[in-house]
C-alpha cells in the first residue's frame, strides 16, 4: 500500500503493518486512510513508556495508537502519534470516526490527554471527582498492601521516573 | 449522598409536543441499579411524554481497572484477568490475549489446541446467545425463555467442568495452547449435546418467533441502517442484522476457522428481530462448527513444545533437573517477549473482540488494552432508541447486548 | 363434651411454639432477594433462579426489582467506587430485617483485583451476614450461604437485625 503524505515512518511488526505520523496530523491521515476503505474502526489507545527498559526509548512518553481495518481489501493499518509529556494535547478525531468520542475521553480520564475539538470531553469509566489518571505508569496500582507478597514494597509506590 | 454532576453539553431544546397542553421535558434517570439494563448501565433519558428525545449513557460503575492490573501481573498470571472483562465470552477473551502473546512471541499452536480452542469457543458463542435470549425474553415478558435457556447453559457449564474443572472464567485457553486435554467422557456428552441442542433451539424458536407478542415488541424497533451501523463503529449482530456482511471469522480467520464449513447469518431488517434472527440462526452455525471440529479433530499435543513458554509436565520433575530448573523460572519470573506490540481479534458474540499488547521486553505487559464490542456497540443506543417510546428502550438494551464488564473493564 | 377431652378431640392439630420462633420460621423460609447483580457473580446468581438449582425450592423465587420489597440484598460481583453510593443507597432503601449476602471473591475482599478501581470488599459499606467464596461460586455454593442464612434468620427470632 503506498503510504499517505505526512508520514514520518512506516514498518511491520509481528505481522502488522504500521504507520507514524505527528499529531498535528492526525486527522489528515485518518481522513485520508477512511477515504482510501479503512472504514471500520477497532480501537484507539494510549500507551505511557515513562521508565522503559528499552535500549533505545521511544521519542516521546505518550504513544497514541489507532487500529483500522479496510473493509474491501481486509488490510488492517495502525498509526501511532507520539505526544509529549510536557504537552499532552492531541487533536479530536471523532468527527471523521464517531466511535473515536468515547475512545478519546476514555483516554482522557485514564491517561490525561486532551483531545481538542471534542465537545464533551470528561471522565467516563471514573467518578467525575476523581483525582489523577490511573493508567500512567507514575500512578500506583493502588488497593490494600497485601502481606508476604512478592509485590508487597513495589505496587503501593509508584515506579521511579525515567 | 454523593449525586453525579449532570454532563455538560446535554441540550434539551426541543420543545415538547404537548407543550400546547402544558407538557414539559422530563429527565428520567434509569439505573445502575435496574433489573432491565443488563448490568450495571445508568442512562439519563429525557422524556417528552413516552417518547424518548434525549439519551446519554452513563458507564463506568463496574470499571475495575483490568488494563491496570496486566501490567502488574506476568503473562501467564495475566490469563486469570483476561476471563472476566466480558464475563459472558470468557473463553473469547482467553483467546484474544493467547494470540496476541503468540504473535508477540512468533509461535503457533499444534493443530489439535486449535480444534479444541473453536470448540470450547463456539460451546462459549452458545451460552452467551442463551444468556441474552434468556434474559432478552424475560425482560420482554417471555419468562418461560429464561428457564429454557438457563436448563441448556447449564449443559454447556457441565461441558466446560469436565474439560477444565471450572463452570465459568475457565482460563482453558492460554498462550501456548491449551489448559488440558480433552476426556473421554467430554465427548460423550459433546455428542449428546449437539444431538439435542438443535431440537432445544427449535423450542426457543417456537416461543419467540411467530409469536405475536414479541414480533410486535420487536420488529421496527431500534432501526439502524447499515451505513449508520458501520459509521458507528458496531460490530457483530448489531452489524450483520443490519445486512452487512462482516464477521472475524471470514475475513481474517484465525485457529483454524478457514476450515471450517459455515454460514455468516445476516438480516437487512436492521431491527430487534433481525438481531434476534441472526443471533438465533448464529447459535445454529456454531453446532455446525462444533459438529465438524469434533469429528476433524486431529490427534497431537494440545501445547506447544517450548519449556520456557510452559511449565514441563509434572512426572518429568522427578527426573530431570532441566525440567525443575524451567518450572522454577516460569512461576517465578515468567517468560518475557521481545519488544514490540501485536493485535489480535476475535469474533466474539458481541462483535469485534480484540487484545493489543504492547512488550517492552520484561516478564510484564507494558500495556494490556482490550478492544471491547460492547464499549463500541453502546456508543449506537442513542441512534436507535432516540424517536421511540420508553418501553422500546428496553427492547434496544436488550438488543445491543452490551456486557457492562466489558464496556468498562 | 367437657375441657378435659379436648386434647383426644383435637390431638395433633394443634402447635404450640414460641412466637420468636413462628417468626423466625417465616422469615427464613420467605427471604426475597432485590437483583443486585454487579458482573460474573450476577450470571451464576441468574443461574440458581433457573430451573437446575432452582432457589425457588427455598422461598427466594421472588427476586425483587425494588429494594424496597426485598430482604436480602446478595452483592454479586465486583464494586467500584463509582457504584459504591449507589449501593449503599440501595441499602438504606431496604426495610428491616435486611441481611446481606457477599457473593464472590470480589465482593468479599476484592478478589483477584487489587487496585485502585474497585472497593476491597463490600463489608466496607455494608454489613455482611454471609459470605460466600468463589470466583464465582458455584451456584450450590451460593444456596448453601443462602441456607447457612437461614438458619441464622430462624435464630434471630423477633429482633430486627442479627
Amino acid at each position: 500500500m503506498k503510504p499517505p503524505k505526512n508520514v514520518l515512518a512506516s514498518g511491520r511488526t509481528n505481522g502488522d503493518d504500521w504507520i507514524e505520523v505527528a499529531p498535528a496530523q492526525l486527522p489528515t491521515i485518518l481522513t485520508e486512510l477512511k477515504a482510501r476503505g479503512f472504514r471500520s474502526w477497532s480501537f484507539m489507545t494510549c500507551v505511557d513508556h515513562l521508565g522503559t527498559p528499552l535500549v533505545v526509548p521511544p521519542k516521546e512518553r505518550f504513544e497514541l495508537v489507532y487500529q483500522l481495518r479496510n473493509m474491501e481489501t481486509r488490510e488492517q493499518i495502525r498509526v501511532r502519534a507520539f505526544v509529549p509529556a510536557s504537552d499532552p494535547v492531541a487533536p479530536s478525531v471523532q468527527e471523521i470516526f464517531a466511535p473515536a468520542n468515547w475512545d478519546e475521553r476514555e483516554t482522557w480520564d485514564l491517561f490525561g490527554i486532551r483531545f481538542e475539538g471534542h465537545p464533551d470531553l470528561r471522565r467516563i469509566l471514573l467518578p467525575d471527582e476523581w483525582v489523577g489518571h490511573p493508567l500512567r505508569r507514575d500512578h500506583p496500582v493502588g488497593g490494600e498492601p497485601v502481606e508476604f507478597s512478592d509485590d508487597h514494597q513495589s505496587w503501593q509506590t509508584a515506579p521511579a521516573e525515567a | 449522598m454523593r449525586t453525579d454532576t449532570e454532563p455538560q453539553g446535554m441540550a434539551i431544546t426541543r420543545e415538547s409536543d404537548s407543550a400546547h397542553l402544558g407538557g414539559d421535558i422530563m429527565t428520567v434517570n434509569f439505573g445502575p441499579h435496574h433489573p432491565s439494563t443488563h448490568g450495571v448501565l445508568r442512562l439519563v433519558v429525557d422524556l417528552d411524554g413516552e417518547r424518548v428525545v434525549g439519551l446519554k449513557p452513563h458507564i463506568g460503575y463496574l470499571h475495575t481497572g483490568i488494563e491496570k492490573q496486566m501490567e502488574s501481573l506476568r503473562y501467564q498470571q495475566a490469563v486469570v484477568a483476561t476471563d472476566r472483562h466480558d464475563y459472558l465470552s470468557p473463553l473469547f477473551n482467553n483467546l484474544a490475549y493467547a494470540l496476541a502473546v503468540e504473535k508477540l512471541m512468533a509461535i503457533e499452536v499444534p493443530p489439535r489446541a486449535q480444534a479444541l480452542r473453536v470448540i470450547m469457543c463456539e460451546l462459549c458463542r452458545l451460552s452467551s446467545h442463551m444468556v441474552w435470549l434468556g434474559t432478552s425474553g424475560l425482560e420482554l415478558g417471555a419468562m418461560s425463555m429464561l428457564m429454557y435457556c438457563f436448563r441448556d447453559r447449564d449443559r454447556v457449564m457441565d461441558l466446560n467442568e469436565e474439560i477444565s474443572g471450572f463452570r465459568m472464567h475457565t482460563s482453558y485457553i492460554r498462550p501456548g495452547g491449551v489448559m488440558a486435554d480433552a476426556t473421554d467422557n467430554f465427548w460423550t456428552l459433546l455428542e449428546r449435546f449437539c444431538q439435542d441442542m438443535p431440537g432445544n433451539i427449535d423450542e426457543y424458536e417456537n416461543v419467540l418467533t411467530s409469536n405475536p407478542i414479541w414480533r410486535a415488541r420487536t420488529i421496527g424497533i431500534g432501526l439502524l441502517a447499515p451505513e449508520d451501523a458501520i459509521a458507528l463503529g458496531a460490530t457483530g449482530p448489531m452489524l450483520r442484522g443490519s445486512g452487512v456482511d462482516w464477521d472475524l471469522r471470514k475475513v481474517a480467520p484465525y485457529s483454524g476457522y478457514e476450515k471450517y464449513d459455515f454460514e455468516v447469518p445476516l438480516s437487512d431488517a436492521g431491527d430487534c428481530y433481525g438481531r434476534y434472527l441472526v443471533r438465533v440462526a448464529e447459535m445454529r452455525e456454531s453446532l455446525k462448527i462444533i459438529s465438524q471440529a469434533a469429528r476433524q479433530i486431529p490427534g497431537g499435543p494440545v501445547n506447544v513444545d517450548d519449556r520456557k513458554l510452559l511449565s514441563p509436565p509434572r512426572e518429568e520433575l522427578e527426573t530431570s533437573m532441566e525440567a525443575v530448573i524451567h518450572h522454577f523460572k516460569i512461576v517465578t519470573e515468567g517468560y518475557s517477549p521481545p519488544a514490540g506490540d501485536a493485535y489480535a481479534v476475535v469474533e466474539s458474540p458481541r462483535g469485534e473482540s480484540g487484545c493489543y499488547l504492547v512488550s517492552d521486553g520484561t516478564h510484564k505487559p507494558r500495556r494490556a488494552k482490550f478492544r471491547s464490542a460492547s464499549f463500541v456497540n453502546l456508543q449506537a443506543l442513542e441512534k436507535m432508541a432516540l424517536g421511540g417510546m420508553v418501553a422500546d428502550m428496553i427492547a434496544i438494551i436488550g438488543t445491543a447486548d452490551a456486557v457492562l464488564g466489558d464496556v468498562d473493564r | 363434651m367437657g375441657l378435659d377431652q379436648l386434647p383426644d378431640i383435637l390431638g395433633d392439630n394443634i402447635i404450640t411454639t414460641s412466637l420468636g420462633k413462628l417468626v423466625g420460621w417465616g422469615r427464613a423460609n420467605s427471604v426475597w432477594p432485590a437483583q443486585f447483580g454487579l458482573a460474573c457473580c450476577a450470571i451464576e446468581m441468574i443461574t440458581i433462579a433457573g430451573p437446575r438449582y432452582d432457589v425457588g425450592r427455598f422461598g427466594s423465587e421472588a427476586m425483587r426489582a425494588s429494594p424496597r420489597q426485598s430482604d436480602l440484598m446478595i452483592v454479586s460481583g465486583r464494586v467500584s467506587q463509582k457504584m459504591a453510593p449507589v449501593l449503599r443507597q440501595i441499602y438504606d432503601q431496604m426495610p428491616d430485617p435486611k441481611w446481606v449476602i457477599s457473593m464472590g471473591a470480589c465482593a468479599s475482599t476484592g478478589g483477584v483485583f487489587n487496585n485502585y478501581a474497585l472497593v476491597q470488599g463490600v463489608d466496607k459499606l455494608v454489613p455482611v451476614d454471609v459470605y460466600v467464596p468463589g470466583c464465582p461460586p458455584r451456584p450450590e455454593d451460593l444456596i448453601n450461604g443462602l441456607m447457612i442464612l437461614q438458619e441464622r434468620i430462624k435464630a434471630q427470632g423477633l429482633r430486627l437485625s442479627l
